[in-house]
């Protein structure tokens, strides 16, 4: 092997990679955000509403559950163009990972939403919660405890390989910047082994974040890793 | 007048009607003990009472109040007077022991923290457990863990406790220290109606013994009138059989 590393043209270059890192953090964190809003509502459907709802919901999360998430976007992108509706490819990526998160959550958060116990329901209410107070002091609570590890993990799923799909429809987060920077001289390697010590330290951050969050808030202890 | 009295009181689960007209009355610092065979229906009177399962015939009165249970108001002041204990604790696994027992106080009744927490360190001082404050439920046995909802109960100042079993899901060694909290309420004059498979604690404290059997009331009296010399022959047979051993 005589390949020889020149690492040089990675550090001229470093900011426009961390600009890219700080793009797949954002994305990774609104789509997450988003889905989590989505995942509420439908688990919530799922558990209390009426059956055209439940089937509604049933339909989405089937869907999205069994297509690749690069074909929802490139829908997104190349597909609704044809009907009139032009997204920016930002856009496009955060509304499909938004969608595709949501529907994996769904799933994940309806988990919790069945640990609640009927018991404890039963104690607030004679205790004479209202069922605002129920929600926020019992419910809420429970689910968070239940699915947080959960959670935790499918947030690094999103971070870091949701987020990358971004790259081939040219959105310039961390997959696209280094895709685009080594195309200019051929350095892959190069690039691509700098980049994926970035993912490794991002998604290092985010359990170790998250894993702390965990302890503190919900008396959870999530592995990091 | 009666603290509390129920009257002709029916409740269904679906088609089956659990309740047929229970009726009995119970005096201001008394303490009625509910028996019965499991399945009698000792629970969901309890429950009704409490507005957890539906009332289909029948009334409530607290100091000659009838209570509607179909009115918000009128269900929460209801509430307000009673509270009810759990065969299976029902503490919020979330909280800390300490939050358990100030959650209500402090969120509902809008009470001072720092007041509600004096009151439930006292309260979780009479029933033991001054050392658990900032435990969390599953850190603690059963027995404590029923403590702590009892003190629950309590912190809401009720006029009247309901107690469903409270110490049937326990270890043996750990039923006296329960009924020890119970025996201390009931020498400071709390209003409590119990249902209870212990009767020697409820030939001890209860005023009254109300014999349940098929979602009816079949006799009620004094303890030693029912236990030793019951005038039905369902009573005979119910506690002839349980006490022999
Ligand atoms: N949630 C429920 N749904 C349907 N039937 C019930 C429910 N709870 C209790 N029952 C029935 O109601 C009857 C009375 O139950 P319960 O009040 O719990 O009796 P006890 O407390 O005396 O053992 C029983 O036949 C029981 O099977
Ligand atoms: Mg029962």
């Amino acid at each position: 092997m005589n390949y020889n590393f020149q690492y040089g043209v990675v550090w001229d270059n470093f900011g426009a990679l961390m600009e890219g890192a700080w793009l797949t953090f954002q994305l990774g964190v609104f789509a997450f955000a988003g889905g989590i809003l989505i995942g509420l509502l439908c688990a919530s459907i799922k558990t209390y509403g009426p059956w055209p709802l439940r089937l509604l919901v049933d339909t989405y999360v089937v869907f999205i559950t069994n297509t690749p998430a690069l074909i929802q976007i490139y829908f997104l992108y190349f597909g609704l163009p044809e009907l009139g509706v032009r997204w920016s490819n930002e856009a496009c990526v955060l509304i499909g990972l938004v969608l595709n998160a949501g529907a994996y959550l769904t799933m994940i958060l309806r988990a919790g939403f069945l640990s609640v116990r009927k018991n404890e329901l039963e104690a607030g209410l004679t205790l004479g919660f209202s069922v605002v107070q129920q929600i926020r002091y019992i419910i809420v609570p429970h689910i968070a405890k239940a699915v947080y590890p959960a959670l935790a993990n499918f947030f690094i799923v999103v971070l870091v390989m949701g987020t990358s799909v971004g790259a081939l429809i040219g959105v310039d987060e961390l997959t696209g910047q280094a895709i685009n920077l080594s195309s200019i001289n051929y350095r892959w390697l190069e690039y691509f082994s700098v980049v994926a010590v970035i993912y490794v330290v991002l998604t290092f951050v985010a359990s170790v974040g998250l894993a702390l969050l965990g302890r503190w808030a919900f008396r959870v202890r999530v592995r990091i890793f | 007048m009666p603290h509390l009295a129920v009257n002709n009181l029916r409740a269904k689960y679906g088609a089956l009607e659990v309740l047929k007209g229970v009726s009995f009355s119970i005096e201001k610092g008394q303490v009625v003990a509910l028996v019965g065979p499991s399945g009698s229906g000792k629970s969901t009177v309890l429950r009704t009472l409490v507005g957890l399962t539906p009332v289909t015939g029948g009334n409530v009165t607290i100091h000659d109040d009838k209570i509607d249970y179909a009115s918000s108001g009128s269900l929460r002041r209801a509430r307000d007077q009673m509270a009810i204990v759990f065969q299976q604790y029902n503490l919020f696994q979330n909280m800390r022991i300490i939050d358990n027992v100030t959650v209500a106080p402090v969120k509902i009744k809008k009470r001072p923290k720092d007041e509600a927490r004096a009151d439930a360190e006292r309260l979780l001082a009479m029933v033991g457990l001054a050392d658990k404050l900032n435990a969390f439920p599953d850190q603690l046995s059963g027995g404590q863990q029923q403590r702590v909802a009892i003190a629950r109960a309590l912190a809401l100042h009720p006029e009247i406790l309901l107690l469903d079993e409270v110490t049937s899901a326990l270890d043996p060694e750990l039923v006296n220290e329960v009924l020890d909290s119970i025996r201390q309420l009931a020498k400071d004059g709390m209003t409590m109606i119990l249902v209870s498979h212990e009767m020697a604690f409820v030939r001890e404290v209860a005023d009254k013994v109300v014999f349940m059997d098929g979602g009816s009331v079949v006799e009620e009296g004094l303890p030693e009138v029912l236990f030793d010399a019951p005038k039905t022959d369902r009573a005979r047979e119910f506690f002839g059989k349980i006490l022999r051993h």
